[in-house]
């Protein structure tokens, strides 16, 4: 993996993260590269979304530290996040086209007015996902699958260097998840770097050149068929062990 | 006359323990405790030097609410004596007494007068009509002369109350003869043990000169006074002080409570109540022909509405956006009303209260035009340094505002 | 009925100043009580409004009775407990109902403690409650300021206001502004509230921010159509209230909170969104 630190997009220095003093992801070494399209696969409790939140930045590391690799524009790397949908408030009355809009934070900010072209980016978003037609719709009359759509409609009009999804297609029809993945595909050919947390082994191996196999502590990472080797999977089972409230202090500290 | 009690004999069945708790020094001072700052005063005039007076409500405090600390629980615990207005001002001090534990006997000085039933806010205003006031005044001319007759007799309670006093003064004799049986080194406190609950009994007996029966009685008494305080519930105006016919009766009562409390004072007591009382009652005729001077048809505007026994007794209307409580909102027909009355009888200043939000009352006074030519003292007195730090500045302080404000 | 609708407000100057002053309080306050009612906060107001007195108990210790001196130290109070509550709320495993009970409780029993010890009886409560029926020139621009202060922040900050309610998460991750929009907000809650205790003389000031809001939801399930029927009821209210106190005597600050209510519960029945009567009705289902 020498060979790819100099063109990192993130890079992890000893990171454990975790809550309160209990780690969930522990001793993570490593990077990943620019324009890479990796995916990050484990047994529930494994630690996966800690670590997305751990690169958003929404959790500060117990120890160790996650570099970001800027992009040598000035603003830096611009990272785009898709958390699991549960944490959106899909009661709150707003329109799907505002929503989408959201997506235009990073240029128009706080006070910053839509412009026509802006307008029309939104209107190309919405239709690239397929939800032409449904601009006026409040989001909480969407579906499952709309609302996912929707989402990554946003996150196109986000324009980022660095995209994050947790679990993108948790409970989405194959229909929608062959089109999102068509825009997971067209972001890795714009030469975006790409992590998402994916349970469906399967896609990850038809679709995701790179996987990084986590159990709490990374068990394997780099090209996917041989990270996703039946025997690593079996490990990464074992290794999930319960919660132990009267854990020693960690020695590797 | 349905407040007519029998304060002594009230007092009787908590004097066993107050006796008992008496502190062994003959010239101890009494600790009493009053629960706001006008009656704080009368306790200090007639009092004197034997008694320290803690008042719970200071000065410029409002005695309506209040929210008392376990100081003032403490202040009840070690009080020998505690007086309270009754009819329900101080609506908080029954339950801090009960919480306190206190044994000290309770005092209410304003239970057998003639209270003016509470009326309604509303209720109030439209029994102020012209007619009824020359009435009033007429009836209360009479009131006048009973009381100047019965001035020993401390005016209203009459009859009974004289008699009671009588009584009192009868007892007293029982009780100096008590008092010297005891010897001199002290006042009930040398009763040792088994001795102790006889010579209670005694004492109890010599205390109220009624004999048993009689103390038996009074306890019944007491017992439906309380019942009658949770039921009463703003039925009666409690600001009687703003009548000095009424305040002559609280000194009374207190002259009286004081002595069968601490029967060595009672010399100086009666001196105290008796120079007082001459005080209040020179006080009553000042304010009298302080009203008389006022031009015909003279109101006092005021914020809060807590001088109904004053225009009971000497004939001057008032008129409040709000009503007795200061807890009560305006509204707006009441105000309304307010300046248009003010406008139609050519009102020429209105009156902030020191307890009351001024802002109200500024309000009308700029809507009709007219001054507020200053804060009348009702429920609360100034700090000693401001205008009305006794109770007789209290009220010469109003009433001499109201003369300046609407004389002319 | 001309008379009786406008006559007390053409007749008296108090009367107009109280319409003003209702007015504008529920130009500020409709807006304010949409974005708690959305970001499911409605319990906040009250609890702030109990956090904000015993600052402006210490402001009347320190200054006496200043208006300013006690406006300021409610204001103090509001924004000290509205930031411990976002912090905690931020790093601590406590939500933020449970951190915000915490810190308006102990502010309370601070402010209760020191008036206390100070030995003052003064009621703060009267001291700090205005009536709408006494406004005077310094409390009519106090209001006003607030209201304009309340909608220009609004304006600038709705966008994010709108994303921090909707999705907190993302707003994080493309700016780091949530926790000072959040504080932002919380103290314009503050702003409307001692205003509001101004006008309308009673903690009922919270009824003027919460009770036109829920009336909004049911008419509509847009945000900017939710803004403007919450201060068209408000307005509404403070004008029936006004009058009803006039016609009939009722105390001016509750009647107005009491025709608010009146109207949220006529909206809870009729109200085009999942007002209660629709679903006793049942209507037939559409095509598509």
């Amino acid at each position: 993996m020498t060979s790819t630190m100099t063109q990192a997009a993130i890079r992890f220095d000893d990171v454990t993260l975790g809550y309160g003093r209990h780690p969930a992801v522990h001793h993570l070494d490593g990077s990943i590269a620019r324009g890479s399209l990796t995916a990050i696969v484990g047994p529930n409790g494994a630690g996966k979304s800690t670590l997305l939140k751990g690169i958003v930045g929404a959790l500060r590391p117990l120890d160790g530290r996650i570099e970001m690799q800027r992009r040598g524009t000035a603003e830096g790397a611009r990272v785009a996040y898709l958390p699991q949908a549960a944490e959106l408030d899909r009661s709150f009355p707003i329109p799907v086209y505002d929503l989408v809009a959201m997506g235009l934070w990073n240029r128009r900010g706080l006070f910053g007015g839509i412009s026509r072209a802006d307008r029309g980016r939104i209107e190309e978003a919405i239709a690239a996902v397929g939800m032409t037609g449904f601009e006026r719709r409040s989001i909480g009359t969407l579906s499952g699958g709309q609302m996912q759509r929707v989402l990554f409609a946003r996150l196109l009009l986000q324009d980022a260097s660095l995209i994050l999804l947790d679990e993108p297609f948790t409970a989405i029809d194959a229909k929608t998840t062959r089109d999102l993945l068509d825009l997971v595909r067209r972001w890795h050919d714009e030469a975006r770097t790409v992590i998402a947390v994916l349970h469906d082994i399967d896609l990850v191996r038809e679709v995701f050149p790179e996987t990084l196999l986590i159990a709490r502590e990374p068990v394997a990472w780099g090209e996917t068929n041989s990270v996703l080797h039946p025997e690593n999977l079996l490990r990464a089972r074992r290794m999930v062990e319960a919660n132990d409230p009267f854990a020693q202090i960690c020695a590797r500290a | 006359m349905l407040h007519r009690r029998n304060i002594i004999t009230l007092l009787a069945g908590t004097m066993l323990v107050g006796v008992s708790a008496a502190p062994a020094m003959a010239q101890e001072r009494v600790s009493a405790v009053t629960t706001f700052s006008i009656l704080g005063d009368l306790v200090s005039q007639v009092g004197g030097e034997r008694v320290d007076v803690t008042t719970l409500v200071g000065p410029d405090g409002d005695g309506h609410v209040y929210s008392p600390s376990p100081a003032d629980a403490r202040r009840l615990t070690e009080a020998d004596i505690v007086f309270k207005n009754g009819l329900l001002f101080e609506g908080w001090i029954d339950r801090l007494i009960d919480s306190s534990g206190t044994q000290a006997p309770v005092i209410a000085v304003a239970e057998n007068i003639d209270a003016i039933p509470d009326a309604g806010h509303g209720h109030s205003h439209d029994d102020h009509g012209h007619d009824d006031h020359g009435h009033d005044h007429d009836d209360h001319g009479h009131d006048h002369d009973d009381l100047g007759h019965g001035h020993d007799d401390n005016g209203h309670g009459h009859d009974d109350h004289g008699h009671g006093h009588d009584d009192n003064g009868h007892g007293h004799d029982d009780h100096g003869h008590d008092h010297d049986d005891h010897g001199n080194d002290d006042h009930g406190h040398s009763h040792d043990d088994n001795d102790h609950g006889h010579d209670h009994d005694d004492h109890g007996h010599d205390d109220n000169g009624h004999g048993h029966d009689d103390h038996g009685h009074g306890h019944d008494d007491h017992g439906h006074a309380h019942g009658d305080d949770d039921h009463v519930h703003g039925d009666y105006d409690p600001h009687a002080w703003q009548d000095v016919g009424n305040v002559k009766v609280y000194v009374a009562n207190i002259r009286d409570a004081l002595i069968a409390h601490d029967p060595d004072g009672e010399e100086l007591y009666r001196a105290n109540a008796e120079a007082y009382i001459a005080e209040l009652a020179a006080l009553d005729a000042d304010i009298h022909a302080a009203v008389a001077e006022l031009p015909e048809g003279a109101l006092v505007v005021t914020s809060h509405d807590a001088f109904r026994y004053f225009t009971h007794a000497y004939g001057l209307e008032f008129d409040a956006p709000v009503g007795t409580s200061t807890e009560v909102e305006a509204t707006a027909r009441d105000v309304a009303r307010l300046i248009d009355t003010i406008r139609a009888n050519d009102i020429r200043a209105v009156f902030a209260e020191s307890l009351t939000d001024a802002r109200l009352i500024e309000q009308i006074a700029r809507e009709a035009g007219v001054p507020v030519a200053g804060t009348l003292y009702s429920d609360a007195l100034s700090p000693p340094d401001g205008p009305a730090g006794t109770y007789i500045d209290m009220m010469r302080h109003n009433i001499s505002l109201i003369s300046e404000g609407l004389g002319s | 009925m001309f008379d009786a609708l406008i006559g007390p407000f053409i007749q008296f100057d108090f009367m107009r100043r109280a319409l003003f002053g209702a007015l504008v309080l529920a130009l500020g306050a409709g807006p304010i009580g949409v974005f708690l009612m959305l970001r499911r906060m409605s319990l906040t107001g009250d609890a702030m409004a109990h956090a904000i007195l015993p600052g402006a108990a210490i402001g009347f210790l320190i200054a006496g009775l200043s208006l300013p001196a006690m406006t300021l130290g409610g204001l103090i109070a509001g924004i000290v407990v509205a930031t411990l509550t976002g912090l905690v709320t931020r790093y601590t495993v406590l939500k933020e109902d449970a951190s915000l009970a915490a810190f308006y409780l102990l502010s309370l029993a601070l402010g209760v403690t020191i008036v206390s010890l100070r030995g003052s009886n003064v009621d703060l409560m009267h001291v700090l409650f205005g009536s709408v029926l006494a406004l005077d020139d310094a409390a009519l621009i106090l209001i006003a300021g607030i209201a304009s202060i309340t909608l220009l922040v609004l304006a600038a900050t709705y966008r994010g206001l709108v994303m921090e309610c909707v999705d907190p998460i993302y707003l994080r991750s493309v700016a780091r502004i949530g926790t000072p929009l959040h504080l932002v907000f919380l103290g314009l809650v503050v702003l409307n509230l001692v205003g509001g205790f101004q006008a309308l003389g009673t903690l009922l000031a919270v009824g003027l921010m919460m009770l036109p809001a829920a009336t909004a939801r049911f008419w509509s399930a847009d945000v900017t159509m939710m803004v403007v029927i919450a201060v068209t009821a408000g307005m509404l209210s403070g004008i029936g209230g006004l009058l009803l106190s006039y016609h009939h005597g009722l105390p001016a600050g509750p009647a107005i909170i009491l025709v608010a209510g009146l109207f949220y519960l006529v909206s809870l029945f009729l109200g085009r969104e999942s007002g209660l009567i629709w679903s006793l009705l049942p209507r037939r289902h559409l095509e598509a």
